[in-house]
């Protein structure tokens, strides 16, 4: 059974080029492109990983990821943003992630960070 | 005021109108004339005037009136009495309402020239003293002093010789001084006055005679043309800053009891008005420091923004060039443009980090820090790129220093900063020698230590040195630095409560200083 991974970003090129460098893995890929989008993914199906952004255009990753955990408490959470100030941000707001990576980041760190948490 | 003083003769007998007149055109005075005090006022307010030499009875308006009005068109304007009629009385009441002096009709001409010379000389005297302290800029006014007292004090030349920060004595300004020989002797012995004098203490004016005959001068060359020398020290909160040098060169013209009194006053002045010019520059430099923060903090929420907004695209760009790169066969042009690419992007990632950690505005984590500790930290990762290059590293650390409260991690990055900078001036090797220095008053009277980091390299032309601490300005190669550096050091300093500067001397080298609260 290949691994599921949801992929919650709301830009294209972001999606698109994590979306290719871990299919190519044999995973299995999911794609959401705001935050609603992807809670009601998570709710008609599991995942073993949600890869999510943190500003997107309607809910705030955070809010996102807490009701992921709440969905899915199984599901490993990797947050990636563009915004170094906000790596504190879901420690701080009492948010528990896996593991995090700062945009730009390479297929070679997103692939290790996966393998790292599931 | 080198412009021809210009009188206005008021008298209601034509004859002795045109006496005076002919008598004040003789020694070379502009001259213009009314006949009653309505006239004068008339011509005060229509052309300016230096002195007004004015009749008490006339008619239409009696002198006394007229001298009231003129003094509210022009209240610096001087008016000498002069009355056929005058009792004591009307002298009296003349002087109490603003007469410079009176003269008694008749009066002898060469008593007339007296009271005219002495009443332009004050006029000349005022003048000087509105124009210092209607100037701020200290070179200005420098400018003014010198120029003014050569002329005042009747002198042959005057320069202002100042003290730079080795305490080392220069010649600011002078005047009726070409030749260089005679100009460095001059300050040779004004040199040694100021020497004497920061010694034995304050004086308000110091007189040498014939000074090439004085044996404390007597091996300066090129000093014979001075006959006599008049020194006036300049004093500011810190002590002795320079001085003021006035020499007359016709032997017989010594200094009299008057020239004395004019030049205490003027000594006065110039100390009052330098103090002023100082105050200035330093509300200036304030303004200039609050301007600078302004733009900093504009500046980051910018970047901040911009960072985030680039980094998703960034993020695309090395993550579809490393997807194509799997699949491209290594050796191939294809491959070769690929990793460029790459490379560009990690470079994007390293400016727009420095722009970030520039820009940061979360808290910073304050502890009470031993910055001799803090600095041999930073020392401990540079030190192999130091030894590379051939760098040398001096420490002069001052003994006991106290703890500041400083975030750590932050500091590091400063000097690590300024370190980095200091090893890329000079890439054929050389010295950094850091120094700390224990608390001194800023001008605040906030206790501040002193860490300063000086080069050996080529130092940073004047022009640009108030450019260094400006984002993404940088004399490095393209590619080879953010221009970030400074600014983000600067941005830390100032989180701090702190403050960073920068000076250089073109082939001395540069010194970075900072100042942080104990």
């Amino acid at each position: 059974m290949p691994k599921k991974i949801l992929v919650v970003d709301d830009e294209e090129i972001v999606r698109n080029y994590v979306k290719r460098a871990l299919a190519s893995r044999g995973y299995e890929i999911a794609e959401a492109v705001n935050g609603a989008s992807a809670i009601t993914a998570a709710e008609k199906e599991e995942f073993d990983a949600v890869i999510c952004d943190l500003k997107m255009p309607d809910l705030r990753g955070e809010e996102v990821i807490k009701k992921l955990k709440v969905l899915r408490p199984a599901a490993k959470i990797i947050v990636i943003t563009g915004s170094v100030s906000n790596i504190a941000n879901p420690i701080a707001t009492g948010v528990e992630v896996e593991g995090f990576l700062i945009k730009p980041f390479g297929i070679g760190e997103l692939r290790e960070m996966l393998e790292k948490v599931i | 005021m080198n412009h021809k003083a210009k009188i206005l003769i008021v008298d209601d007998d034509a004859q002795i109108s045109e006496m005076i007149s002919e008598a004040l055109m003789s020694k070379g005075y502009e001259i213009s004339d009314a006949f009653d005090g309505k006239q004068a006022v008339a011509k005060v307010s229509a052309e300016k005037f230096d002195l007004v030499v004015m009749d008490i009875q006339m008619p239409v308006m009696d002198g006394i009136t007229a001298m009231g009005e003129i003094k509210k068109i022009d209240p610096a304007i001087e008016v000498i009495i002069a009355t056929g009629h005058g009792t004591m009385g009307t002298a009296v009441q003349s002087m109490r309402k603003g007469a410079f002096d009176y003269i008694h009709k008749p009066f002898e001409i060469t008593e007339l020239f007296t009271v005219v010379e002495k009443a332009l000389a004050k006029r000349k005297f005022n003048d000087i003293t509105k124009a210092i302290f209607s100037t701020i800029k200290s070179e200005e006014l420098l400018r003014i002093v010198i120029d003014s007292v050569t002329g005042v004090l009747k002198a042959d030349e005057s320069l202002l010789v100042l003290l730079d920060k080795a305490e080392r004595p220069y010649i600011a300004i002078s005047d009726g001084l070409e030749d260089d020989q005679r100009k460095s002797s001059r300050l040779e012995v004004c040199g040694r006055v100021l020497k004497r004098l920061a010694a034995d203490g304050f004086e308000p004016v110091v007189l040498i005679e014939d000074p090439s005959g004085d044996k404390r001068f007597a091996d300066i060359k090129h000093l014979s043309d001075v006959q006599f020398a008049m020194m006036l020290p300049l004093m500011e909160t810190g002590g002795l800053i320079g001085l003021i040098n006035i020499n007359r060169s016709q032997p017989e013209e010594y200094f009299s009891e008057n020239d004395l009194q004019k030049a205490k006053i003027f000594g006065s002045l110039v100390n009052l008005a330098l103090k002023n010019a100082n105050l200035y520059k330093q509300l200036q430099e304030t303004q200039s420091q609050l301007i600078q923060a302004e733009k900093m903090s504009a500046l980051g929420q910018l970047a901040g923004g911009l960072a985030h907004e680039i980094n998703n695209p960034l993020s695309g760009i090395l993550g579809l060039t490393q997807l194509v790169l799997e699949t491209t066969p290594p050796g191939t042009q294809t491959h070769q443009d690929l990793t460029d690419i790459e490379k560009a992007v990690f470079r994007c990632k390293k400016i727009i980090t420095s722009l970030l950690s520039f820009a940061r505005q979360e808290k910073t984590q304050m502890e009470p820090v031993n910055i001799s500790e803090t600095i041999e930290e930073t020392l401990v990762l540079c030190a192999r790129q130091m030894e590379l290059k051939h760098i040398k590293i001096v420490k002069r650390f001052g003994e006991s220093l106290p703890l500041v409260n400083a975030d750590f991690q932050q500091l590091m990055q400063v000097f690590l900063n300024l370190l980095t900078n200091a090893k890329d001036a000079m890439p054929d090797g050389g010295t950094i020698t850091i120094s700390t220095l224990p608390p001194s008053p800023d001008p605040d009277g906030r206790r501040m230590i002193t860490v300063s980091f000086a080069d050996t390299g080529a130092g940073i032309p004047r022009e640009i040195l108030d450019r260094v601490f400006d984002p993404f300005f940088t004399t490095k190669p393209a590619g080879k630095g953010t221009g970030l550096g400074l600014s983000v050091c600067l941005g830390i300093l100032n989180r701090h409560n702190g403050t960073i500067s920068a000076e250089s001397e073109a082939g001395k080298g540069s010194v970075f200083t900072l100042r942080l609260p104990v």
